[in-house]
C-alpha cells in the first residue's frame, strides 16, 4: 500500500493559529500548571444497570478520595458503553485521555491498537491479582502474556426462566441442552389459533452476537482468534442452524431489542429469555413472578462469553499519575468493594476472596440466584476481541437477523460476514503496520 | 392596522339568524373529530404519568391492570437523588436561552438581508446558509471538538453554546415571513425617512412575531433534549445538562427502570410544557389574524 | 444609471454583508471548517484517537460504491423520507387549519398535539418500544379489538421502518402544525371573509386560499422537514440500533456508526460527503419547481 504521512505540523499550526486570540483570552489557560502534591485522576465509566449505580459508584469515589490523602477521582459518567469508549477515544485523539476508563472487554484490541493502555503485568505480579483474581476474568483483560487491565464488572449471559410458566407447563428443571432447550421453548409457547401468546424463548436483542458466542463456544469453538473471525466454521453454521430451527418451530421470536426483551419476559410474554447476569437484580425485583436462573444449556460443552469490563490505566500519563491510577483501579477491585458491587448489581465479584465474604455467603443463601452465573463463569471467555469489534459484531448481527429472518440459509451469512470482517480487520491491521 | 380586522371578525348580522345552529353543529363536529384524535396523540403521555407513579413490579404485571395499586409518589424524590438535578436544571436553562438569545440576533439581521436587500452573492451565500441544516451532524463533532479544545472551551458550559449560535435554519424560517410581510408596509416607512434598522424594528419583527415565537420554542425544545454532544463535550457533573440525568435511568444494559426514568421524563418535559401552554395563549390571543391591507 | 442610485446599490450591499457578518462568523468556525476537514479526511485513512492520517485518494469513495449496507441505508432513509414527510405534513395542515380558531378547548388540542415534539427522543424512544410490544403492547391489542392481524413491529424487519415512521408523524406533526399556525397568523382574515361570503365552500377554501396563502411556509417546512427526516438519528438509536437485518439502519446512523464506533472516520467523511452532494441536488431541484410556485404576500 502507498501511503505518505500528511503534514500534520501544518494541520496543527492552522488550527492553533484559529484558536490562538481565544486561548490568550482565557485566563489562566496559558499559566503552566504548578507543581501539586494532590494527583488529579478522571475516571470515565459507563451506567450497564440503571438507576443507583451512579449513586454507588460516586459513594465508592468519595470513600476512596477521603481515605487516600494526595490522590483526587473525578468520576465522570459518560453514558453507555459505546457512548464511554467513543468519548475516551476522542480524547485520547487530542492527546489528552482519562486517567483510568472502564470499557467492554471487546475493546481491548482497538486500545491496544491505539498504543493507550498502560502494561500492568509487573505490578499485578507483585500482587495478589494473579491469585485472588478469579483466572477467567483476569484473561479478558490479557493480550500475549501480558495484563492491560483489572477486571471490574465482568457478566455473562444466562438463561432466565419464568417460575410460574415452568409450573403451568409441568416442567420441574431448566433445559441443560440444546435439544432439550428446544423441547422445553416448545412447551411452553402459547398460541391461540394463529395468534402467539406467549414465546418460550427470546434471545435478548441488539447482544445476540454476544450470545451466538456462548453457542459457538457450547459446540467447542472461540470463534476468532487476534487478527480474525471463524465465524463460518461447521461449530458456529450448526448453532446458527439450530436458531434458525427454533424460530422455524414457532417457539423463538425472530428478533428483539435489549429494552424490549427484558420487558417482554417481565409481561410474560416469553417464558424464557437469555439476558445479561447484569439484568438479574431489575429482573428479579421487577417481574411479577419468581425468577430462575440457569446455565445456558449445552451442545458438547457448557459455554459463555463475558461482558462487562476492566479498568483499564492510559500509558500517556505522567509516572505519578500512573502510580496513583493503579492503586485507585486496585481499590475499586479489592475484596470488600466487589463483593458490595455484586450484591448491587448482579455482575459477578472478580476476586475469589469476595465470594467467602459473610456478607456475600448471606446474600447467595437469600439470592441463589446469582451463583449461577459465577458458577458458569468458569466455562466462559473473553468477547470477540479482534481489531475493529464494533464493525464486526454489527455484521455479525446482521447476518443473524437475515437467517432468522429467512432471507438468506445460514452457511450462506456466516460465510459472508466472516469474509467481510476479516477483510476490515485486515485493513486496519495494515495501518496499524504502516 | 389591528382594527381592520377586528370588524371582520364579527358576523354578518343579516346572514347570521339562520347558520347558527349549523355553527354548533360544525363546532361540535370538529370537536368530534379532534377529541379522539387529540386523545389518541396523548395516549403515550398518559402512559408516561401512570408509569410514573408504579412500582417497578406493576410495570408489567398483566394482572395489575392500568392504574397502579396505590399512587406511588415516591419515584419523584428517588429519581432526584440519582443525579443533581438541580444543577442540571440550571445549567439546562442557562445553555438554552443562551443559545437562543444568540440565534434571534443572529437570525433576524440575517433573514431581513435575505429577505429584503440585494446585494451580490445572495443565493450563493444562502445556500452557505442552508449547509448548516444540511450537513450530517456526526461527521462535524470530531472537528468541532478539536476546535473547541483549542480554544479551551472543552467542559465548559460555552461549548454546548457556541457551535449554534447561528442557525441556517431559523435564517430560512424568518426570511420565509418576512417575504410575507406586504411591501407596501415598508415603503410607506421608507417615504417616512425610516433606515433599514428602524423598518426591521418596528415594521418587521412586530409583524413576524408568531414565527419568532415558533422558532423560539423548538429551539428550546431542541436544545433542551441535546444529549450526545453535551454527553461528549462535558465531564464534570457541575456543568452538564438534564438529558445526561436521563440517560443515567435509560441507558441501562440491565433493562430500563421504567418508573424512574418515567418520572424523570415528567420532571424534564415539565417546565417546557408549561412554558408552551403559556406562550401558545399569547400566539393566539395577540396574534388573532393580525389582518393587514 | 445615476451616481446616486449606485451609491444607494453600494450602500445596501455593505449593509447586507454586515447583517449576515454574525452569522457567517460561527458558521465558518462551526460549519464551515468542519466540512473542509471532512473533504480533507475523506481522502485519507483516519482514525479516530489516532493524530496521524494517511492519504488515501479516492478509495473510501470507491468503497462506497461497494458498499452493499451503504445502498440498502440510502434505500431505507429515502423510504423514511418519503412516507414520513408528506404524511406529517398532511396532517399538520389538517391540524393547523382546525386549531386556527378561537374555540373553546383550542389551547388543549395545540398543547396535545405539540407535546411530542418536547418528550426527549430517549424517553420517547422507550415509550414506544413499550406501545409496539408484540405480546402486551397497546398497539397490538388495540389491532386486535378492530379485529385485524397482529405485527412485530419492531422485531420484524419488514414493520420495523413502517414502525419509525409512524412514530416519527406522532412526534413531528405538530411541530410542523405550530410553524404553520404561525404562517396562518399573517394571512390576512378578510380574504377568508371575502370568501365566505362568496360562498366559497371550507374545502375550496382550503385548496384555493388557504394553501397558496401559505405557500412559502409549506415549502419552507418541506425543505426543513426533508433535511431533518434524512438526519433522522435518535430512534435508532434508541430503539433498534438499525436492526433487525439492518431494515431500520438510516444516513445518519450509519455515519455515526463508521465514525465513532467503527473509529473510520476517512470513510464517514466520505459518506457524509456524498450525501451532501446528493441532498444539494436535491434541494435544488426542489428550489426550482416547487420554489417557482411560491406566492409571496409581500412581492409582486
Amino acid at each position: 500500500m502507498k501511503s505518505t504521512k500528511s503534514n500534520i505540523t501544518r494541520r496543527r499550526l492552522l488550527a492553533s493559529g484559529l484558536a490562538a486570540p481565544f486561548v490568550s483570552m482565557m485566563p489562566g489557560v496559558l499559566t503552566p500548571a504548578r507543581a501539586n502534591e494532590t494527583v488529579k485522576l478522571q475516571f470515565m465509566y459507563p451506567v450497564g444497570v440503571s438507576g443507583d449505580i451512579n449513586t454507588i459508584i460516586s459513594g465508592m469515589i468519595a470513600d476512596f478520595n477521603a481515605t487516600h490523602d494526595g490522590i483526587e477521582v473525578e468520576a465522570i459518567y459518560a453514558g453507555s458503553y459505546d457512548n464511554t469508549e467513543q468519548k475516551v477515544i476522542t480524547a485520547l485523539g487530542v492527546g489528552e485521555p482519562p486517567a483510568l476508563w472502564l470499557p467492554i472487554n471487546s475493546s481491548l484490541q482497538t486500545f491496544l491498537g491505539l498504543d493507550a493502555l498502560e502494561d500492568v503485568t509487573e505490578q499485578a505480579k507483585s500482587d495478589d491479582i494473579y491469585d485472588d483474581f478469579i483466572g477467567g476474568f483476569l484473561d479478558t483483560a490479557v493480550s500475549d502474556g501480558r495484563l492491560y487491565g483489572l477486571s471490574y464488572q465482568p457478566s455473562t449471559p444466562v438463561l432466565y426462566y419464568n417460575k410460574d410458566a415452568y409450573a403451568q407447563a409441568g416442567i420441574d428443571k431448566a433445559p441443560e441442552t440444546w435439544d432439550e432447550l428446544l423441547e422445553t421453548a416448545k412447551a411452553l409457547t402459547i398460541r391461540d389459533g394463529d395468534e402467539l401468546k406467549r414465546w418460550g424463548l427470546i434471545i435478548g436483542g441488539g447482544w445476540h452476537d454476544w450470545m451466538f458466542e456462548g453457542y459457538c463456544r457450547q459446540n467447542g469453538l472461540v470463534p476468532w482468534e487476534k487478527d480474525k473471525v471463524l465465524w463460518d466454521r461447521p461449530e458456529a453454521i450448526e448453532a446458527l442452524s439450530f436458531w434458525k430451527t427454533m424460530v422455524d418451530a414457532g417457539c423463538m421470536a425472530p428478533a428483539s431489542t435489549w429494552q424490549g426483551s427484558a420487558n417482554d419476559f417481565m409481561a410474560g410474554s416469553t417464558a424464557m429469555l437469555y439476558h445479561s447476569t447484569g439484568s438479574l437484580t431489575n429482573l428479579r425485583k421487577s417481574s411479577p413472578f419468581e425468577v430462575g436462573v440457569a446455565f445456558m444449556p449445552k451442545k458438547k460443552q457448557f459455554g459463555a462469553s463475558q461482558g462487562g469490563g476492566p479498568i483499564m490505566i492510559a500509558k500517556n500519563q505522567s509516572d505519578a499519575k500512573k502510580e496513583a491510577a493503579w492503586t485507585f483501579a486496585r481499590w475499586m477491585t479489592n475484596t470488600e468493594n466487589q463483593a458490595a458491587w455484586s450484591r448491587a448489581t448482579g455482575y459477578l465479584a472478580v476476586r475469589k476472596s469476595s465470594w467467602q465474604q459473610p456478607e456475600m455467603v448471606d446474600y447467595l443463601k437469600e439470592v441463589p440466584q446469582a451463583e449461577v452465573a459465577m458458577k458458569q463463569a468458569e466455562f466462559s471467555g473473553a468477547f470477540l476481541q479482534v481489531p475493529a469489534y464494533s464493525r464486526a459484531r454489527d455484521s455479525l448481527k446482521s447476518a443473524i437477523d437475515r437467517t432468522l429472518a429467512g432471507e438468506i440459509a445460514p452457511e450462506a451469512a456466516l460465510t459472508d460476514a466472516t469474509a467481510e470482517v476479516n477483510r476490515e480487520i485486515a485493513r486496519v491491521l495494515r495501518r496499524q503496520k504502516s | 392596522m389591528t382594527d381592520v380586522i377586528q370588524t371582520a371578525a364579527m358576523p354578518d348580522t343579516a346572514t347570521a339568524r339562520r347558520p347558527r345552529w349549523r355553527k354548533q353543529l360544525r363546532e361540535n363536529g370538529l370537536h368530534l373529530i379532534m377529541l379522539p384524535l387529540a386523545l389518541l396523540w396523548l395516549s403515550p403521555l398518559i402512559w408516561i404519568l401512570i408509569t410514573s407513579l408504579k412500582t417497578n413490579a406493576e410495570v408489567f404485571d398483566q394482572a395489575a391492570g392500568f392504574w397502579p395499586d396505590k399512587l406511588n409518589f415516591s419515584n419523584y424524590p428517588s429519581t432526584l437523588s440519582v443525579a443533581p438535578f438541580g444543577t442540571y436544571l440550571i445549567n439546562s436553562v442557562i445553555v438554552t436561552t443562551t443559545i437562543l438569545a444568540g440565534q434571534l440576533i443572529t437570525i433576524t439581521l440575517a433573514a431581513y438581508a435575505f429577505a429584503r436587500l440585494t446585494f451580490p452573492g445572495k443565493n450563493l451565500l444562502f445556500t452557505l446558509f442552508l449547509l448548516q441544516v444540511m450537513f450530517p451532524i456526526y461527521a462535524i463533532f470530531l472537528t468541532n471538538f478539536v476546535t473547541l479544545r483549542e480554544m479551551g472551551l472543552i467542559n465548559t458550559i460555552p461549548a454546548m453554546i457556541v457551535p449554534f449560535v447561528a442557525s441556517g435554519y431559523g435564517t430560512f424560517m424568518l426570511r420565509q415571513s418576512f417575504r410575507q410581510v406586504p411591501s407596501e408596509l415598508s415603503d410607506a416607512a421608507r417615504l417616512d425617512g425610516c433606515g433599514h434598522m428602524s423598518i426591521l424594528w418596528h415594521v418587521y419583527l412586530p409583524l413576524v412575531k408568531p414565527t419568532l415565537i415558533a422558532f423560539g420554542i423548538i429551539s428550546v425544545v431542541t436544545h433542551w433534549n441535546d444529549y450526545m454532544w453535551p454527553l461528549l463535550v462535558t465531564n464534570s457533573e457541575s456543568i452538564r445538562t438534564l438529558p445526561i440525568g436521563l440517560g443515567l435511568l435509560a441507558k441501562a444494559d440491565s433493562g430500563a427502570d421504567w418508573p424512574r426514568l418515567m418520572a424523570g421524563t415528567t420532571i424534564v418535559v415539565s417546565p417546557l410544557l408549561l412554558l408552551f401552554v403559556i406562550f401558545q395563549r399569547r400566539f393566539i390571543d395577540s396574534f388573532m389574524h393580525t389582518g393587514v391591507k | 444609471m445615476s451616481p446616486s442610485f449606485a451609491r444607494a446599490r453600494r450602500k445596501e450591499m455593505l449593509l447586507a454583508y454586515a447583517l449576515l457578518l454574525p452569522s457567517l462568523v460561527f458558521l465558518a468556525i462551526f460549519t464551515y471548517w468542519p466540512i473542509l476537514r471532512s473533504v480533507w479526511f475523506s481522502l485519507h485513512d483516519v482514525l479516530l484517537g489516532d493524530p496521524d492520517i494517511y492519504w488515501l485518494g479516492a478509495e473510501n469513495y470507491l468503497r462506497l460504491l461497494d458498499d452493499r449496507l451503504f445502498w440498502k441505508v440510502l434505500g431505507n432513509t429515502a423510504f423514511y423520507t418519503l412516507t414520513t414527510i408528506p404524511l406529517s405534513i398532511a396532517v399538520a395542515l389538517l391540524l393547523a387549519v382546525a386549531l386556527d380558531s378561537k374555540l373553546r378547548g383550542m389551547a388543549i388540542y395545540r398543547s396535545a398535539f405539540f407535546y411530542p415534539v418536547m418528550i426527549p427522543s430517549v424517553a420517547a424512544g422507550m415509550v414506544w418500544v413499550f406501545l409496539y410490544a408484540p405480546g402486551y403492547g397497546p398497539i397490538n391489542e388495540a389491532l386486535t379489538t378492530l379485529g385485524l392481524p397482529r405485527l412485530d413491529w419492531l422485531y420484524d424487519s419488514q414493520w420495523a421502518l413502517p414502525a419509525i415512521v409512524i412514530m416519527s408523524i406522532w412526534k413531528y406533526s405538530g411541530y410542523f402544525m405550530l410553524i404553520l399556525l404561525a404562517a396562518l397568523k399573517l394571512v390576512p382574515s378578510d380574504l377568508y371573509e371575502a370568501a365566505r361570503l362568496d360562498g366559497v365552500s371550507g374545502w375550496h377554501r382550503l385548496l384555493h386560499i388557504t394553501i397558496p396563502l401559505v405557500s412559502p411556509t409549506l415549502y419552507f417546512v418541506i425543505i426543513i422537514g426533508t433535511l431533518h427526516s434524512y438526519q433522522i438519528f435518535d430512534y435508532v438509536y434508541v430503539m433498534t440500533q438499525g436492526g433487525p437485518a439492518d431494515s431500520t439502519n438510516v444516513l445518519t446512523f450509519y455515519i455515526y456508526q463508521n465514525g465513532f464506533q467503527y473509529q473510520d472516520i476517512g470513510y464517514a467523511s466520505a459518506l457524509a460527503n456524498a450525501l451532501l452532494v446528493f441532498v444539494l441536488g436535491l434541494i435544488g431541484l426542489v428550489a426550482l419547481t416547487l420554489g417557482r410556485k411560491v406566492h409571496y404576500l409581500g412581492e409582486r
